[in-house]
C-alpha cells in the first residue's frame, strides 16, 4: 500500500500508447519503398571535372562560361567584377582545381573554397610572391564589428563565421548575433556564412573602426539539401579551445524521426556522444556520468527546472520557438554556473521582424501555432508559439468510466517581443508558460508546470564591447489533489528564482577576447504545503521555506598565442548563501536531529565560498586537425533528490543547506578533431575523467514523504565517471548525418550504501551507439532514420527471496550489480513536401518509432507467479513497439 | 496521507494493462542469509519466532527453515527459552509481553549470535470499524468495491506507530497497512485501508456476507521503519531506483524483525 508513489503516475500514460496503437484508422502507414541510392553524393567543388575553351576572356565572363560549364558557382566582388584581366583556359577533362590555378596563375587573383562555391578575390601580393617578401610594416589596426541578421526575418544569428579568406583570422556572431574583429588598415575582405545562409564577401577599406550590421540572405538551395552544420572550410572551430560543446540550429532537427511526431531538441541531443537518454518514457538525461540534474537547462537565459511534459515522454521545448541549441557537456565557459554535467543553453527566435508569419502543425498528439510579425517594420516584432496535446480526446473513446473521464494534457506558450532602440542598443521580452494536467475522474490528480520570464537589454558601448543585461524570473510549481470519500487533501510546492546578470565581453585587440560578468539569484523553495479537509486526522501545516542568495562573478580570456595554438581561461568564484528565516539542525550519523537552531529573517545561516577555474588549450596540427585539453570545475547547490528510476514531477529540488554541501566536479579533457574531405566530413574523439564530490543521495528507507528536514533521509558520498566519446558526421550532399559511440564508466561511493564500496551508478551504460541518417531523395521526399543501442541501466535485482509474514519478499546483496536488456530501437521517418511558394508551404512527416518492434524493458519487477503461487517471477514491461505517427506542418 | 495519494494513483494505473510479459532472467543467487521474523504481543500464547534461509529466486515459495537454533527472549533479567514446535517455528507458551517492558530476543544458529530489542508501545483504542465505497473501481464483477476504515484517536503526546491485519473469513490480506502520526498527531484518524488486487483475485474482495477482522498493532519506531522499508523497497516493484533490504531491528547480519506490540481485534459482517 505505501507504495513508491512517484512513479505509479507514470505508468498512466499506458491508456495513451495502447490506444494509439489501436486507433489504426487515424494511422497512416508508413511506406518506404523509395529506395536508398546514393545519388550524386555532393563532392568539393573544386574537384569537378569539366572541359572548357576560352581566349582572353574578361574575368567576369569567363568565370560565368565556367558556371555554365562545371555547374560551380563563384563569389567574387566589385574588383574583381570589374578587372580587365584576360583568361585564357584550354581544358579537357580536368579538375576546376587545375583549371583555375593555370588560368589565374598569370594574374593578381586567387581562389578558395566557400561552402559549395569557390571564392575569388584580389590578391595583390601574389604577383609579388616571387620577389623577397618585404617585412610588412606594423600598420595601424581597426574594429569592424556589427550584427549578423537574416534578411528575411529580421532574426539575429548565432554563430555566424566572420573570416578573413585564406588567412586563419575570423570570428563568429556571438548569441546576439554581435561581432567584432580587429584587422589592419587598408584593403580587407571578410567572408560571412552561416547554416541555411547564402555565404557573402564583403570588401573593406579600413581608415577608421567600421560598423557593419549585415542582413544575409536565406539559401533555399541548401535548406533543401538538409545540411547538418554544413559551414565553410573552418567553420568547425577547430582553432577553439572550446571543447566538449554541440551547437545545433533547429533546422538540423527537422527531418530526425521522433515518437509521435512532436519535434524535441532533447531527445535530439540524446543522439550525440556522452548525452544519454534516461530511458524511453523518462524525461531526464545524463551528460558523462552525471545525474539528470546536473544539467542547467537555460531558455533565453531562464532555468528551466522540470523540462519534461506528460511525465517525461515530451519536452517542454517547442521547437517552432527555437532558434538555436548548445550544448556544454562540462567544459562551459566561465559565465555558465549552477550545474556539475552540462549546460543546454536554448535561444528562442525573436520574431520575423520584416513580415507577418504564421506557421504550424497538427499531428497525432498534438497541434502547434506560431504567429510571429513586425510591430514596426524593421524595428521590432513579437513571437507567439503555442501547442496542446489532446491525448484526452483518445481517452474518451474508452468504455471504462474511468479512463474515459481521466484528463491528461498538456499545453505551453512561448511569447517574445523584441525592440531595436537605435544603433546601440536593443531590449528583448521572452516568456514561457507551460502546464501539465494529469487527472481520474477529479479523485486523483496532478499538475505541474514551468514559467519563465527574461527580460534583456543588449547594449553596444563601443565597437569592442558589447554588453547584455538580463532581469530572469524562473517558477516551477506541482500541486496534487486527491478525493477520498469525505475527504480532500491537496499538496503544493514550489521553486521560484529571481536572478540578475550582467555579461560583458570586449575585443580589445586581435589576440584577445576577454567576457566578464556577475550574476544574483535569489531561490525561494516552497517543500510542501499541504491542505486537509474531511475526517482523515490529516493536519494542514506548510513546511519551513528555504531561502538563498546564489552570488557569483566571472572573467575569461580567449587568447591567440600564435597562428596554431590558443588559449581560454578564467576563473569563476561564486558564493552560495544560505539564508533564514528558518529552524537549521544537527543531526548524528544516523540521521537523527542532536540540535537545532533558528535564524531570522535574512539571516546568514552559511555561505560556501568555491573558486571555479577553467582552463583550455587547442593547437591546430594542420588546416584540417587539431588538439585539445581542457581543466573545468564546477558547483552545483542545487540539488534534486529523487528515489524512483524514471524522474517524476514530484521530485524534491533542494538547496544546499549547513548540512548539505554544495556538489563539486572537476572534469579533464583531451581531444582530437579532424575534418576529412574538405570539410565535408568531420572527425571527433573526446574522453573526460571526472571527479564529483559531495554527491547526495536517499537512505535506505527513506521516508520520501516526511515532515521530518530533508537531512535525516540523506546520505552523501563521491563519484567518478570517465569515457571515451568517438563522432562521425557527413556535413554535406543528399545523404547526411552522424556515427556517434561512447565507452564509458561511472561510479559513486556513499557511505551507509552498498556497505561503502564503490557501485555502478544506474546510469552507467558501457557502450552506447546511436546512428543518423538523412537522405534527400527528391524534391519531394525527404527520408530519415537513426538507430540507438545501449548497454542496459545497472540495476538491483534479487539474489534471493524469503517470507515475512506469509508474504514474498526479495534479497538484495549488492548494489547496481545487474543489468537491464541492452536496449536497441530503429526509428523511420519521411516528409513529404507538399506545396512549397513564397506564399504557402506545407508538408506531411511520417515516422515509425522503434520499426521493427523490439520489446525493450522499461522497467523489469518481480511478483508471485498469478498462475502459481508457489512461485515467483520476472516480468518485463515494454511501453512502446511499432509508434507510427503523422504530421502536418504548414507555413505561409 | 501518503497512503491515499498513493492509492489513487495506483488504482488509475491499475486500469491499464500496459504490456507485461514474465521473462526468464538470469539472476545471480549468493550464499543463502538468515531470516528471524520474531513476534510478541501482549495477548498470551502469541510469543514465535520463525527462522529461515532466503531461497534461490528459482526455487518454490516455502518457508525454508532453519531447525536446531536457540533462541531465547529476555526481560527485566528473566530470560524465556523457546522450543521448536515445528521446523523453523520457535515457541514460549509461557511468555506475554506487557506495553512499556522491554524484550530482547537473541537467537544461536551454529555459533552465529543475532540479537534484537524492542520496547511494546502503550495500546492506542481501535474505536471502530467501517465500510466505506470505493469511489474509483468496482470488483472485476461490476459489484461495489468496498474498503475498511480503521478510526482511532491518535495521542497527541507520544510519536505512535500503527499497523493494521485484514482477514476476510479468516484469509489473510497480504497488503501491508502501516501507518505513523507525522500528519495526524493527536487527531481522531479515519484510515481507510486500501488494498491491491491487481490480479482481480474475487477472494480478495470484501463481499456481502464476508466476515471481515481488523487487527491493529501498535508498533515502536524501529519496526514501522522495517516495514515501511520492506514494502518500499523489497517488495520487487521495480520503481524503485534502489532496491534495498529492509532496515532491520536485528543485529549480527540476519533480515527479518523483532517486534513487541500490542493487538487489538474488531470485526464486521459485510451487508
Amino acid at each position: 500500500m505505501k507504495k513508491n508513489e512517484r512513479t505509479c503516475y507514470l505508468t498512466s500514460i499506458y491508456p495513451i500508447t495502447t490506444l494509439m496503437l489501436r486507433s489504426k484508422t487515424v494511422i497512416a502507414i508508413l511506406l518506404l519503398s523509395i529506395m536508398w541510392l546514393p545519388r550524386a553524393v555532393a563532392q568539393n567543388p573544386l574537384d569537378k571535372v569539366c572541359s572548357i575553351n576560352l581566349n582572353n576572356e574578361p574575368l567576369k565572363s569567363a568565370l560565368d562560361k565556367l558556371t555554365a560549364a562545371s555547374g560551380i558557382k563563384f563569389t567574387y566582388n566589385e574588383t574583381v567584377a570589374k578587372s580587365t584581366a584576360k583568361i585564357t583556359i584550354r581544358a579537357k577533362d580536368q579538375t576546376l582545381r587545375d583549371i583555375l590555378s593555370t588560368a589565374l596563375a598569370p594574374h593578381p587573383f586567387s581562389y578558395t573554397l566557400l561552402d559549395q562555391e569557390v571564392l575569388i578575390r584580389y590578391d595583390p601580393v601574389k604577383s609579388k610572391k616571387s620577389g623577397p617578401a618585404p617585412a610588412k610594416p606594423s600598420a595601424a589596426k581597426y574594429t569592424v564589428s556589427g550584427t549578423i541578421s537574416s534578411k528575411q526575418t529580421g532574426e539575429t544569428i548565432i554563430g555566424a563565421t566572420i573570416k578573413v579568406p585564406g588567412t586563419t583570422q575570423g570570428t563568429s556572431s556571438n548569441a546576439y548575433g554581435f561581432f567584432s574583429i580587429t584587422l589592419p588598415a587598408g584593403d580587407n575582405q571578410l567572408a560571412i556564412s552561416a547554416i541555411g545562409q547564402k555565404s557573402a564577401l564583403i570588401t573593406l577599406v579600413l581608415t577608421a573602426n567600421h560598423t557593419l550590421n549585415f542582413a544575409m540572405e536565406d539559401d533555399s538551395h541548401q535548406l533543401q539539401e538538409v545540411n547538418i552544420g554544413a559551414k565553410p572550410r573552418g567553420a568547425r572551430d577547430l582553432a577553439s579551445p572550446q571543447m566538449g560543446v554541440v551547437q545545433l540550429s533547429i533546422q538540423e532537427t527537422k527531418n530526425i524521426p521522433v515518437l509521435l511526431g512532436e519535434r524535441d531538441v532533447i531527445k535530439t541531443i540524446q543522439l550525440l556522444p556522452g548525452i544519454k537518454t534516461a530511458g524511453e518514457g523518462i524525461g531526464g538525461f545524463y551528460v558523462r556520468g552525471g545525474a539528470a540534474d546536473q544539467n542547467l537547462i537555460l531558455l533565453d537565459e531562464a532555468p528551466v527546472y522540470n523540462a519534461s511534459h506528460l511525465l517525461g515522454f515530451f519536452s517542454t521545448f517547442n521547437s517552432d520557438a527555437i532558434k538555436n541549441v548548445s550544448v556544454y557537456k562540462g567544459d562551459m565557459p566561465a559565465q555558465y554556473g549552477g550545474r556539475l554535467s552540462s549546460v543546454l543553453d536554448i535561444k528562442m527566435n525573436d520574431g520575423n521582424n520584416q513580415q507577418f508569419g504564421v506557421s504550424g502543425g497538427v499531428g497525432l498528439i498534438a497541434a502547434r501555432l506560431n504567429v510571429e510579425g513586425p510591430i514596426q517594420k524593421d524595428k521590432s516584432s513579437f513571437l507567439i508559439s503555442a501547442r496542446r496535446t489532446y491525448a484526452d480526446v483518445f481517452l474518451k473513446l474508452s468504455h471504462d468510466t474511468l479512463i474515459n473521464r481521466s484528463q491528461l494534457y498538456f499545453y505551453d506558450i512561448n511569447a517574445k517581443a523584441n525592440y531595436i532602440l537605435g544603433t546601440h542598443d536593443r531590449l528583448y521580452l521572452s516568456g514561457y508558460f507551460g502546464k501539465d494536467v494529469l487527472s481520474a475522474d477529479q479523485i486523483a490528480g496532478i499538475n505541474w508546470g514551468n514559467t519563465t520570464g527574461t527580460l534583456r537589454w543588449n547594449h553596444i558601448f563601443n565597437d569592442q564591447l558589447f554588453s547584455n543585461t538580463s532581469l530572469i524570473f524562473s517558477n516551477y510549481d506541482y500541486k496534487i489533489d486527491v478525493k477520498q470519500d469525505i475527504n480532500d487533501f491537496t499538496i503544493f510546492s514550489q521553486i521560484r528564482d529571481w536572478n540578475l546578470k550582467e555579461d560583458i565581453q570586449w575585443f580589445p585587440n586581435d589576440k584577445n577576447t576577454i567576457s566578464f560578468g556577475f550574476n544574483e539569484v535569489f531561490h525561494t523553495i516552497k517543500p510542501g504545503e499541504i491542505t486537509a479537509s474531511g475526517n482523515s486526522g490529516v493536519i494542514s501545516q506548510r513546511l519551513e521555506n528555504r531561502y538563498s542568495l546564489d552570488q557569483a562573478a566571472y572573467i575569461s580570456n580567449t587568447q591567440k598565442i600564435s597562428s596554431k595554438l590558443n588559449l581560454t581561461y578564467g576563473l569563476r568564484f561564486s558564493a552560495f548563501s544560505v539564508l533564514g528565516e528558518g529552524n537549521f539542525y544537527d543531526l548524528d550519523v544516523n540521521g537523527n536531529i542532536i540540535g537545532a537552531s533558528h535564524y531570522t529573517s535574512g539571516q546568514v545561516v552559511k555561505t560556501y565560498f568555491n573558486p571555479e577555474p577553467r582552463a583550455a588549450a587547442a593547437y591546430e596540427l594542420n588546416e584540417n586537425s587539431s588538439v585539445k585539453a581542457s581543466y573545468t570545475r564546477n558547483v552545483q547547490n542545487l540539488h534534486l533528490i529523487s528515489n524512483s528510476n524514471a524522474g517524476s514531477p514530484t521530485d524534491k529540488w533542494v538547496a544546499s543547506t549547513n548540512l548539505i554541501k554544495p556538489e563539486l566536479a572537476d572534469q579533464f579533457s583531451v581531444g582530437y578533431y579532424r575534418d576529412l574531405k574538405d570539410h565535408q566530413y568531420e572527425f571527433t574523439a573526446e574522453t573526460y575523467y571526472k571527479i564529483l564530490q559531495n554527491q547526495v543521495d536517499y537512505r535506505n528507507g527513506a521516508n520520501i514523504f516526511t515532515n521530518q528536514p530533508i537531512e535525516t533521509q540523506l546520505l552523501y558520498g563521491k563519484g567518478r565517471a570517465y569515457g571515451m566519446e568517438l563522432l562521425f558526421k557527413k556535413k554535406t550532399g543528399r545523404l547526411t548525418g552522424w556515427l556517434s559511440y561512447t565507452l564509458s564508466k561511472t561510479e559513486r561511493q556513499i557511505d551507509g550504501i552498498n556497505n561503502g564500496a564503490w557501485y555502478n551508478a544506474r546510469q552507467d551504460r558501457t557502450h552506447d551507439i546511436a546512428l543518423v541518417a538523412m537522405y534527400k531523395a527528391s524534391e519531394k521526399w525527404t527520408l530519415s532514420a537513426n538507430f540507438v543501442y545501449y548497454t542496459g541501466d545497472a540495476v538491483t535485482f534479487p539474489n534471493g527471496k524469503y517470507q515475512i509474514d506469509g508474504g514474498n519478499y526479495y534479497y538484495y546483496a549488492e548494489r547496481n550489480a545487474d543489468r537491464m536488456p541492452a536496449y536497441h530501437r530503429l526509428d523511420l521517418g519521411a516528409t513529404r513536401q507538399l506545396k512549397k511558394s513564397a506564399k504557402f508551404s506545407s508538408d506531411l512527416t511520417f515516422s515509425l518509432y522503434n520499426a521493427y518492434g523490439n520489446k525493450n524493458a522499461y522497467r523489469i519487477f518481480f511478483r508471485d507467479n498469478e498462475n502459481d503461487p508457489s512461485r515467483t517471477e520476472a516480468v518485463r514491461t515494454t511501453l512502446f513497439t511499432f509508434v507510427p505517427s503523422v504530421t502536418y506542418n504548414f507555413k505561409f | 496521507m501518503r497512503i491515499h495519494i498513493t492509492y489513487s494513483i495506483l488504482l488509475i494505473v491499475a486500469l491499464l494493462s500496459s504490456c507485461q510479459t514474465a521473462i526468464d532472467l538470469k539472476l545471480n543467487d549468493t550464499t543463502p542469509q538468515y531470516v528471524i521474523e520474531g513476534v510478541l504481543t501482549n495477548e498470551s500464547g502469541s510469543c514465535k519466532v520463525l527462522i529461515s534461509q532466503t531461497k534461490k529466486f528459482t526455487d518454490d515459495n516455502s518457508f525454508n527453515a532453519i531447525s536446531g537454533a536457540q533462541v531465547s527472549i529476555s526481560n527485566n533479567g528473566t530470560t524465556y527459552n523457546l522450543t521448536a514446535s515445528s521446523a523453523g517455528v520457535y515457541q514460549n507458551s509461557t511468555l506475554t509481553g506487557a506495553p512499556g517492558q522491554t524484550y530482547q530476543l537473541n537467537v544461536n544458529i551454529n555459533g552465529k549470535i543475532f540479537t534484537g530489542t524492542c520496547i511494546m508501545p502503550q495500546p492506542v483504542a481501535l474505536d471502530s470499524i467501517y465500510l466505506v465505497k470505493d469511489n474509483i473501481s468496482n470488483n472485476k464483477d461490476g459489484s461495489t468495491r468496498k474498503n475498511v476504515t480503521v478510526q482511532y484517536r491518535d495521542p497527541a503526546g507520544a510519536k505512535n506507530y500503527y499497523r493494521f491485519v485484514q482477514y476476510i473469513d479468516n484469509r489473510k490480506e497480504q497488503t501491508v497497512f502501516v501507518d505513523d502520526d507525522e500528519f495526524t498527531n493527536g487527531q481522531t484518524v479515519n484510515n481507510r485501508l486500501n488494498y491491491s488486487n491487481s490480479n482481480d483475485d474475487p477472494a480478495k474482495d470484501i463481499r456481502p456476507g464476508n466476515t471481515v477482522t481488523i487487527e491493529m498493532l501498535c508498533i515502536d519506531a524501529a519496526v514501522y521503519k522495517y516495514w515501511y522499508s520492506l514494502t518500499g523497497s523489497a517488495s520487487g516493484d521495480g520503481n524503485n531506483a534502489a532496491p534495498a533490504n529492509p532496515v532491520s531491528n536485528i543485529q549480527g547480519g540476519a533480515l527479518g524483525y523483532f517486534s513487541a506490540h500490542t493487538i487489538q481485534r474488531k470485526a464486521l459482517v459485510a451487508p
